[in-house]
């Protein structure tokens, strides 16, 4: 059983009269400690997987499993248990400071405080954005802000983390830093799930699959490792 | 001269001065499995090709190590010499041109349904190269670390970029195929 399993899965969004197919028949598994990448060019429905692989969408047909249980129609309701999301929408551009916002949600979730703050440091210490904490979230440079939003998500310790275009318009010589700490978070056995729109995001990934007009290509299951037998010790 | 080993020997001379056996030693350490040698000897008939155009030339024995009782030849690039590999350079980009032109021409050759399907292993040949290569975050302080890191993360974003452009151009080329199948096969 893969922790995150697509089985084709099928989604269409209203467009004024006309019903436009956004994603078909897409199969996937994901295991845990896995980085895969989704390359698509705009409006090749990599922000739907994305959002349906989170159970964010409802998928119209086909099944999405988290852990073996099927994402019911009650949508988001993994958020927070077991499955984080970050969206590349700017932010609110409140002036809330950084750790503040990370906090809050744990609070919300009835976290004592001083736990709650714990947590959210070691998470922006994890991310690499120890000294983005007492900062308003909109001062922050887009891999800052990237690296704030995986530290939101780490703090609710997934085993799923779905990143949309984590490396969009990230400075060129910043972005392999963060391609490399979402490597080292799979590394860890966090299961990575994340869309590209340029091929050098690619990198690092344990595979990357193409998506486009709505279909996946590419190696949809894990290629396992091959099984070495242990040669037979020799006898002293 | 249109060996690519002797362009490269060039750019090794240019880099600094040296003799045979240390420019097979660093020929190897530098372009590895991009360009291999049939054999070390390939070197010294390349620095005679070389000297011959006149695009290298032998350092005046005093300048060489004194106390050495048998110098070895050390060779440096001459001024023409390193005119001409960096406009050899700049040609290369138009024959990756060329080749890319190429590329898609013989595939035009096929049937539609064919070139689909060499397309499609092309692109999983493209994802599995883009994944492939590791992440490697620049320090910002390019200046202070070892050439051969900053070498290194050069020829891979090339790479990356390369293997990019590929991946769109794969993705066109496929609406194009799949739009001239369905019309073919279409109601009129």
């Amino acid at each position: 059983m893969s922790l995150l399993e697509l089985e084709r899965v099928g989604r269409s969004v209203r467009q004024g009269a006309h019903e436009r197919v956004v994603l078909r028949d897409v199969s996937l598994q994901l295991e845990s400690g896995e980085l895969l990448a989704v390359w698509g060019v705009r409006h090749s429905g990599r922000s739907m997987l994305l959002r349906v692989a989170a159970g964010i969408e409802p998928a119209d047909s086909g099944v999405v499993r988290f852990a073996g249980q099927a994402l019911s129609a009650r949508c988001g309701e993994m958020l927070g248990k077991g499955i984080a999301y970050c969206s590349n929408a700017a932010g609110s551009g409140e002036a809330h400071e950084v750790l503040d916002e990370l906090m809050m949600g744990q609070l919300a979730r009835g976290v004592p405080r001083a736990l709650s703050r714990a947590r959210a440091v070691a998470a922006l210490e994890r991310a690499g954005a120890e000294r983005c904490g007492a900062r308003a979230s909109h001062e922050l440079d887009r891999a800052e802000a990237v690296r704030v939003r995986i530290a939101g998500a780490l703090v609710l310790a997934p085993s799923l983390l779905v990143i949309e275009e984590p490396t969009r318009a990230v400075d060129l010589l910043e972005r392999d830093a963060i391609l490399a700490l979402l490597r080292s978070l799979a590394d860890e056995g966090l299961a990575v799930l994340m869309s590209a729109g340029e091929a050098t995001a690619l990198s690092g990934a344990d595979r990357a699959l193409a998506l486009t007009n709505g279909v996946l290509r590419g190696s949809v299951t894990p290629e396992l490792a091959p099984v070495l037998t242990l040669r037979a010790r020799a006898r002293a | 001269m249109r060996s690519p080993v002797n362009w490269a020997l060039l750019g090794l001379v240019i880099q600094r001065p040296s003799y045979g056996y240390e420019l097979v030693q660093r020929f190897e350490r530098t372009y590895g499995e991009a360009l291999e040698l049939s054999s070390p000897s390939q070197i010294y008939s390349a620095l005679d090709a070389l000297a011959r155009h006149r695009l290298i030339e032998k350092l005046p024995k005093q300048e060489l190590e004194p106390g050495v009782r048998q110098p070895k030849p050390h060779y440096r690039a001459t001024a023409r010499g390193t005119r001409d590999y960096e406009q050899w350079l700049i040609c290369q980009l138009q024959e990756e041109r060329r080749r890319s032109r190429l590329f898609a021409q013989q595939l035009a050759v096929l049937a539609p349904q064919a070139a689909l399907g060499v397309l499609e292993r092309c692109e999983e040949a493209c994802l599995k190269q883009a994944s492939a290569v590791a992440p490697e975050a620049a320090s910002g302080e390019a200046w202070r670390e070892d050439a051969s890191r900053l070498t290194a993360r050069l020829v891979s974003e090339e790479d990356r970029l390369a293997i990019g452009a590929k991946l769109s151009w794969i993705e066109y080329a496929r609406r194009e195929l799949t739009a001239l199948t369905t019309k073919r096969s279409g109601p009129r």
